[in-house]
């Protein structure tokens, strides 16, 4: 049923009260996510417009509900904002305090407008917009009330604040929060909200893949707010202060609570449940904690000691890591219970290399080495020869990351061979450029059916030439391969790198935790809970291979359930995610009018010279300096969206 | 160098100037509060409001803080610029009915007395003081406080007594009188409604005469690298 009273949302409008005719209109058709219809909401209030779909709905009421919301976001960094929405607010208290003067509608109207025109920021300017569609479309209520005189009751409208980047990042940083308190130099309390959300800020400002730049409206301008460079900013300037956070001291807590894996997923679980005061323990198979980020990741993107750093604070913060301990090996995972865990945290990430399918793999020929394994040897500081030509197969990031550590270890001919074209590749752009400016050499379209040998070692590969036919699931082009193009590439090592999934051996009853087609723990994904009773998943071990701030946010959220399922012994979903879903599909970037951005272009970072990067595993991008971060942090728009909505009763 | 026009003249200036920057040197004067020559702009008064015509698009910016570019029209006293200056004058005399100089400016501007009221105060955190104290004093005792989704306070100007050094120039700066500085008895007090801090004046060891907060003068000698001794003695006797 598309039934709406009145409908202004994005310049467009729909008004059926009191009309013989009626126009329906579906939640689309108003430009909102199809969940938003009058089963659900009885009215919508947002940075664009608002909506009414229960005619009793006091419009003026919900007027001040959202400003006073705007009202506390309001920064106070322009005058025109911070007085002009003050009084606002009151004088739409007022009102509908029956106290209000006819001569207030106009106050009103002329503020906002003034506001809109000229408010410091985007936030400021597009705010006032609904207040001045609500007093051109229900003028009659605002006169109704000032003229009755009497006080009306004021209803609990359900709040939800958020930005474009912020709704792109998986864990909701408030963004332009931490970034204006970069540009007032307040980089202490900067760090604090980032820690919020990602407790590895050292880590996620270098290799974070940043979905939030992707979304960020400046991009339309002259370029993205570089904001993961400004989280790196703050990260480093606190560690070369020499200063550590002044975290609040726990409560402590009786309840214990173990985690299996110390990867990204498994330490923000511990650092958001040992914040609560739980008496956390991470059990690792391997000698560092890290994850991927320590195994995976190779140094030149991500140095050591800012990981350690970063883990080094979160066992401060009163997190046991227990290394060298494998579940499934040193101990079993019933035996936890027995221990006293009150709950468990599965977070094992995606450790075994997929197969290639390709002849003689299973041979265990002498320089046949899985990706995971060549990385790990890497970054454990094992010894690898160089050898002259190296074949790494797949067109990832873990690919790119092998072939680039490979020429720092000294092989001379590095080549990536991929089974589809370069716009198929899935590892970042930036990535594959520098790689190929380091000297990486691409074969596009080929894929290695045979592993060649001599004397139980590699001595090359046979391949298979490959087109492109239809997409397939992934809706990327299936490749094909071509009858009679096979040939060979001589190399004296093969890296395979195509892709990795859990490995779940350790489970101890199949039956009790269900998995999902892809061989991945399955989970509800806003409570992380699994099939068994207590016990939760996240990270890789339930996407499959995905990025760190997706682990850090499934980390973060199985804390707030475990939390709930320790103190109230189940799991209801909550408030917050209630709320996610509410504007899941509002299309955040949109609004009624364009701000003016005078051009400045994102700052630049310099980069490692190219001859210093060989035979050694030296940061290649180096950070903002001071600045640098203040003129980018200048750059933000302040792009944040209040909306409030009333539930449907 | 980048041409534009202001007020129907056609001007060239150099790229990266200011709207604030290019009218003045065409001798069009625009009204400022919270700007500095010597200091960062910020764009919080809102009284240099001008009206630019980017690619056939009317909007209001502050002058002050808003770079030329090439083919943009400035104007400086149409309708739309001086409405929004009158508003944002209304608002700070509202917020800040004492202050002579707000008043003079809004007066200038065409506003006496303002239809709306708000909780008076003295500060109107234009920040002249935490920039001056921060880029031409080179000390950060004082910052701003936002507001904002996560930092649920009410704004304000924060001060650190151990960064401050006395030298009095945020009461220089302050457009209100909400800092202020009083030399008294071989002290000196610099404060606020909300703060203060007292100062041990230095006395010069010829005329006797109190002259210098001794933490500000510490604070020089070791930028300068200045012999302990060296100012035992004031200026005048030096
Ligand atoms: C080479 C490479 C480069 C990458 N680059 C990036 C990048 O630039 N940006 C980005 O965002 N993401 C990147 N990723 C992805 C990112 O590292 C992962 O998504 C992330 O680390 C997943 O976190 P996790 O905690 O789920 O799992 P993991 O990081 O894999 O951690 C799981 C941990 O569990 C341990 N474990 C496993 N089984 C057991 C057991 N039975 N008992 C005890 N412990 C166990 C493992 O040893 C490991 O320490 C990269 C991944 C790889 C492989
Ligand atoms: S300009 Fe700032 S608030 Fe707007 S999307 Fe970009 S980072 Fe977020
Ligand atoms: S002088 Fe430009 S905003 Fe204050």
């Amino acid at each position: 049923m598309g039934k709406v009273v009145f409908s202004s949302w994005a310049g467009k409008t729909v008004d059926n009260r009191g009309l013989g005719v009626k126009q329906h209109a579906y939640a689309e058709d108003l430009g909102l996510p199809s969940g938003y219809d009058h089963t659900k909401v009885a009215a919508f209030m947002g940075w664009d417009g608002f909506v009414v779909w229960d005619e009793k709905v006091n419009v003026v009421d919900m007027a001040h509900a959202y400003i006073k919301e705007v009202q506390k976001v309001c920064c106070g960094e322009c005058m025109v904002g911070y007085i002009g929405i003050t009084v606002l607010a009151d004088t739409l208290a007022r009102i509908l305090d029956g106290k209000g003067r006819e001569k207030d509608i106009s106050l009103l109207q002329w503020l906002a407008s003034g506001i809109k025109e000229n408010a410091g920021c985007t936030f400021g300017q597009t705010a006032p917009i609904p207040i001045i569609d609500s007093i051109k479309y229900y003028r009659d209520e605002y006169l109704k009330l000032i003229k009755n005189k009497k006080a009306v009751p004021k209803s609990n409208y359900k709040v939800m604040v958020t930005a474009p980047c912020m709704e792109a990042c998986p864990a909701h940083l408030d963004i332009p929060g931490y970034i204006q308190l970069i540009r007032n130099q307040r980089y202490r309390e900067s760090l604090s909200l980032i820690r919020n959300g990602v407790c590895l800020p050292g880590v996620i400002g270098r290799v974070c893949t940043a979905p939030c730049e992707e979304a960020c409206r400046r991009t339309q301008y002259d370029g993205r707010v570089c904001i993961r460079l400004l989280k790196r900013y703050v990260a480093d300037w606190e560690m070369n202060s020499g200063l550590t956070p002044s975290s609040a001291k726990p409560r402590k807590s009786k309840e214990k609570v173990a985690i299996i894996g110390a990867g990204p997923a498994g330490l923000a679980c511990s650092y958001n449940l040992a914040l609560k005061g739980y008496q956390v323990t991470i059990f690792e198979e391997l000698s560092v904690a890290g994850g991927m980020a320590a195994v995976g990741i190779p140094q030149y993107r991500l140095p050591r000691k800012i990981l350690e750093r970063d883990i080094e604070l979160i066992e401060k913060a009163g997190v046991e890591i227990r290394l060298n301990t494998k579940i499934g090996r040193d101990l079993e995972m019933e035996g936890l219970w027995k221990d006293g865990y009150k709950a468990i945290f599965i977070a094992i990430g995606a450790h075994k290399g997929r197969k290639m399918g390709a002849e003689g793999e299973d041979n265990d020929y002498e320089g046949f080495v899985d990706g995971m394994k060549f990385l790990r040897d890497v970054n454990l500081g094992r010894v690898i020869e160089p050898k002259n030509r190296v074949l790494v197969v797949g067109g990832g990031d873990v690919a790119v990351d092998c072939a680039r550590s490979c020429l720092r270890l000294g092989f001379r001919d590095v080549n990536i061979v991929y089974r589809r074209s370069r716009v198929e590749m899935p590892a970042r752009k930036a990535e594959i450029e520098e790689a190929e400016k380091e000297g990486v050499k691409i074969s596009y379209l080929v894929t290695p059916t045979k592993i060649l040998a001599r004397d139980g070692k590699v001595i090359g590969a046979e391949c298979v030439k490959m087109a492109l036919g239809e997409p397939d699931s992934s809706g990327r082009r299936r490749p094909i391969p071509i009858k009679g193009s096979e040939f060979v590439m001589k190399a004296a090592m093969i890296i395979p790198a195509i892709g990795q999934q859990p490995d779940l051996s350790f489970l101890p009853d199949r039956n009790q935790i269900k998995l999902a087609k892809q061989m991945t723990i399955e989970t509800d994904t806003t409570t992380c809970q699994t099939s068994g009773e207590g016990i939760f998943a996240g990270g890789d071990c339930v996407t499959g291979p995905a990025v760190l701030i997706d682990a850090l946010a499934s980390g973060n959220r199985a804390a707030q359930s475990i939390d709930q399922y320790i103190r109230k012994g189940k799991v209801t979903q909550g408030e917050d995610s209630k709320l996610e879903i509410a504007v899941k599909g509002i299309n955040l970037s949109e609004q009624r009018e364009q701000e003016i951005v005078p051009r400045e272009m994102p700052q630049i970072t310099s980069q490692l010279p190219l001859k210093k990067r060989f035979g050694n595993f030296r940061e290649v991008e180096n950070g903002f300096n001071a600045e640098a971060a203040l003129e980018e942090a200048k750059r933000c728009l302040r792009c944040y969206r209040v909306m409030v909505w009333l539930p449907a009763k | 160098m980048v041409e534009l026009t202001i007020d129907n003249q056609r001007v060239r200036v150099k790229k990266g100037t200011t709207i604030l920057e290019a009218a003045d040197k065409f001798n069009i004067t625009i009204p400022t509060l919270c700007h500095h020559e010597n200091l960062t702009p910020l764009g919080s008064c809102r009284l240099c409001t001008v009206e630019v015509i980017v690619n056939g698009i009317s909007k209001l910016t502050t002058a002050c803080t808003f770079p030329v570019e090439q083919g943009i029209e400035v104007r400086t006293t149409s309708q739309k610029a001086l409405e929004a200056r009158r508003l944002a004058a209304e608002l700070l005399l509202a917020k800040c009915p004492t202050s002579a100089k707000i008043k003079s400016l809004a007066q200038e501007i065409g506003v006496a007395k303002p239809r709306i009221k708000v909780r008076e105060e003295d500060c109107i955190l234009c920040e002249l003081c935490v920039r001056t104290c921060r880029e031409i004093v080179g000390r950060q005792a004082l910052k701003f406080i936002n507001r904002g989704l996560n930092q649920r306070v009410e704004p304000r100007i924060d001060f650190s007594p151990d960064m401050c050094i006395g030298c009095g120039s945020c009461a220089y700066v302050c457009p209100t009188g909400a800092i202020k500085m009083e030399d008294k008895d071989g002290t000196r007090v610099v404060y606020a409604r909300n703060w203060e801090k007292e100062f041990k004046l230095k006395k010069c060891k010829v005329c006797g005469n109190y002259w210098a907060p001794e933490e500000q003068l510490e604070y020089i000698r070791g930028k300068l690298n200045l012999p302990p001794d060296f100012f035992d003695v004031c200026p005048n006797c030096r």
